[in-house]
């Protein structure tokens, strides 16, 4: 990748618990939908899995964005998983606000069968951290 | 290590926006990498002969195979590592089908992404170890949720291969809806006929048990032991099941919703199901004017219901048959916006019966106004593009097919997912069609979307053999994602034990640490994101493999 588009376009890793986001952007695969190159799954058995270093170590490695995505709240898979991922997360993000990059993170809820949903939800974000992006590069 | 790559062009479905030779030349140079190769088809024979040649030539001892979505093929590859003397988990799926080349255009852009993301499959494979499958005990029983005719016959189905069957009916009466049909198209047969056959095999049998005017309070486990908890009026009942079939059926749509038809406010307004009930006892004058609406609650974005329900232009097309049957002077006709009679025959009977005199007009309906000596339909002719108003006697809906009322409590309690209609999603609408993605639940009928009898028959039956299929073998293979813990790293925090859902996790006051129950272990990872001294690991998803896919997504190539 030529290093001036690389600034440009925004890298976003995303972290998909495998029952029903994961399965949702297959599904928005299969149906020839578009989303932005940048945006990157990193498959995990469930939304609580992710252990909070992960997502500070992609926006310290460069990422620009990073997601959690799980399943709607009752609906995981090992019971009440997602419920510790928002209790995480929403602490995560605290500390994001503390440094002004609360942005940089979100928290999603996608079912297996939400492919329009998903889409939606990453191009959203990719679009705002790319807005914020340009409009520093200028300022 | 020595790490065999192959690149599938999947036809053009892969290679139409990426450059997989240049993908496939980029990793020949990398470290570690032995093979790295771009094949047509790699799922095909000879794309399967060529990993396992390179198996055995090169002494690969890791495999990453670019190429469609891991869930899909993945017994497929896991099969062709065991057949190659390989650990089956020593593989990396990496989809670049579903996740790069189909979401993207420009084939700049995906061969790039297609980079990043093979080489994290790469950085994260280099941390597999060898695994073995957990052998789990599966019990041989089955509970079948619905005793509709997709139910009835998959209980039929695995009674008869000796399966114990838990049937559960929310009514007092078996049967569901199709005990309330008569004359059903296109045998002819009674739907109570139909229902008391497939009862009357059960009633035989020793190796099932029938609970009616039941509910389902529990559902917990995992497959091959599934412990469940009804709510009968007995009281309560704890079971065990192997695995589970869904058949909840629909709901009738309610055309109360769409006010302008007037349903509920003028008895000379009915649904198809009540022209059933009770047509013979309808009060007609000698030349009744009957109209007969098609798509009512199907194919309707307004009303949040843009699917066809399949079965009610047949039903339509009956109602007017029956019509012209008992009144020959009748006037009848049928407002379509497309008569879609797709079951063998539909055609044939949609021809006989424009030919016995009903009258078929392309129409919008507006509304329906009651009148002192009819009901008025208005409406507009999308075929001559003019509005009418006709007065008729009698008003027939061809009401179609809503969601079960019970899918939200079902599909929270056994955690199966909704589609977007409401009904049930299929594990994969082509592949796995009656499959949902928890193992050992099936779901059958019309609860995964509209279904005539025939279907829901067969739907119900297809279900059964698939999941006798499962549970016949007496045990099952479980994929190995448990956690394990580092006693040397524990420092007896208990964290763990805190979080854990599946109460896995046991404390060792002696020791001072803690231990993993591996039966018990759901393989979720909660324990391993909340250790604090990175003691604990789920297997196959470690902390330094998903840290090194980050960095292989972020570092400079």
């Amino acid at each position: 990748m030529a290093e001036e588009t690389k600034n440009k376009n925004p890298e976003i890793v995303g972290f998909a618990c495998s029952f029903c986001t994961f399965k949702a952007s297959e599904m928005a695969g299969s149906l020839r939908m578009k989303y932005p190159e940048g945006v990157k799954l990193i498959q995990v058995p469930c939304s609580s899995r992710v252990d909070p270093a992960f997502v500070i170590k992609a926006i310290f490695e460069g990422a620009d964005g990073a997601f959690v995505a799980g399943c709607h709240p009752g609906d995981c898979h090992f019971i009440k998983g997602n419920y510790f991922t928002r209790r995480k997360i929403a602490a995560l993000k605290e500390m994001f606000d503390a440094f002004s990059m609360k942005e940089k993170l979100r928290l999603f809820w996608v079912s297996a069968a939400e492919a329009r949903r998903f889409v939606e939800k990453v191009t959203g974000m990719y679009n705002e951290i790319k807005e914020r992006k340009n409009e520093r590069e200028k300022a | 290590m020595k790490t065999g790559i192959f690149i599938c062009h999947c036809g053009h479905n892969i290679k139409h926006t990426i450059d997989v030779k240049k993908v496939a030349e980029y990793f020949r140079k990398y470290p570690g990498v032995t093979v790295s190769e771009d094949y047509p088809f790699v799922c095909s024979e000879p794309g399967q002969d060529m990993i396992s040649d390179s198996i055995a030539k090169q002494g690969l001892d890791r495999v990453i195979i670019a190429s469609c979505t891991p869930s899909l093929h993945g017994e497929l590859f896991k099969d062709l590592l065991k057949k190659s003397d390989l650990n089956p988990f020593l593989l990396r799926r990496v989809s670049i089908r579903e996740h790069c080349s189909w979401v993207g255009d420009d084939v700049e852009t995906n061969t790039e992404k297609a980079k990043r993301l093979i080489l994290a499959g790469l950085y994260s494979a280099a941390h597999y170890v060898p695994l073995e499958e957990k052998v789990v005990d599966v019990t041989k029983s089955a509970l079948v949720i619905g005793a509709g005719v997709s139910g009835l016959s998959a209980a039929a189905f695995l009674s008869k291969m000796g399966m114990q069957v838990y049937l559960v009916e929310k009514e007092a009466e078996l049967g569901g809806h199709v005990r309330a049909l008569n004359n059903i198209w296109p045998a002819g047969k009674d739907g109570k006929d139909i229902i008391d056959e497939m009862v009357r095999e059960l009633a035989g049998r020793d190796n099932v048990e029938i609970f009616t005017s039941t509910t389902i309070s529990a559902f917990e486990g995992f497959f091959g032991s599934y412990e469940v908890t009804l709510d009968t009026p007995k009281g309560e009942r704890k079971l065990t099941a192997g695995g589970a079939i869904v058949a909840i059926g629909f709901s009738p749509f309610d055309p109360s919703i769409k006010p302008e038809l007037s349903y509920g406010k003028d008895k000379r307004v009915i649904t198809t199901l009540e022209f059933e009930e009770k047509g013979n006892t309808l009060k007609l004058p000698e030349k009744p004017r009957i109209a007969i609406l098609h798509c009512v609650g199907s194919r309707d974005e307004q009303i949040g219901k843009p699917y066809c329900s399949r079965v009610c232009c047949i039903n339509a097309l009956r109602v007017a048959d029956a019509v012209k049957e008992n009144y020959a002077d009748s006037y009848v006709e049928s407002f379509y916006m497309d008569v879609r009679a797709h079951p063998r025959g539909g055609e044939e009977y949609f021809e006989d019966t424009q030919e016995k005199g009903v009258l078929f007009t392309r129409a919008n309906v507006a509304e329906i106004v009651p009148t002192p000596t009819g009901v008025m339909i208005r409406g507009e002719d999308t075929l001559f593009g003019e509005t009418f108003e006709r007065e008729f006697d009698l008003v027939v809906l061809s009401i179609g097919m809503s969601p079960p009322v019970d899918n939200k409590l079902i599909s929270s309690l056994l955690k199966i997912t909704l589609d977007k209609d409401k009904f049930f999603l299929e594990a994969h609408i082509k592949l796995r069609p009656f499959d949902t993605a928890v193992k050992g639940i099936f779901i059958a009928g019309s609860c995964s979307g509209p279904k005539d009898v025939e279907e829901s028959i067969n739907h119900g039956r297809a279900s059964a053999v698939k999941l006798f299929g499962f549970l016949n073998l007496g045990y099952a293979f479980v994929d190995p994602f448990i956690s394990y813990v580092d006693p040397k790293r524990c420092s007896g925090c208990r964290m763990c034990e805190q979080a854990c859902v599946a109460k896995a996790i046991k404390y060792d006051e002696e020791k001072r640490v803690v231990h993993v129950e591996e039966a018990a272990c759901m393989g979720c990872g909660l324990c391993n994101a909340t250790c604090p001294s990175s003691a604990i690991g789920l297997k196959g998803y470690i902390d330094c493999m998903i840290d090194d896919e980050i960095s292989a997504f972020l570092e400079a190539m």
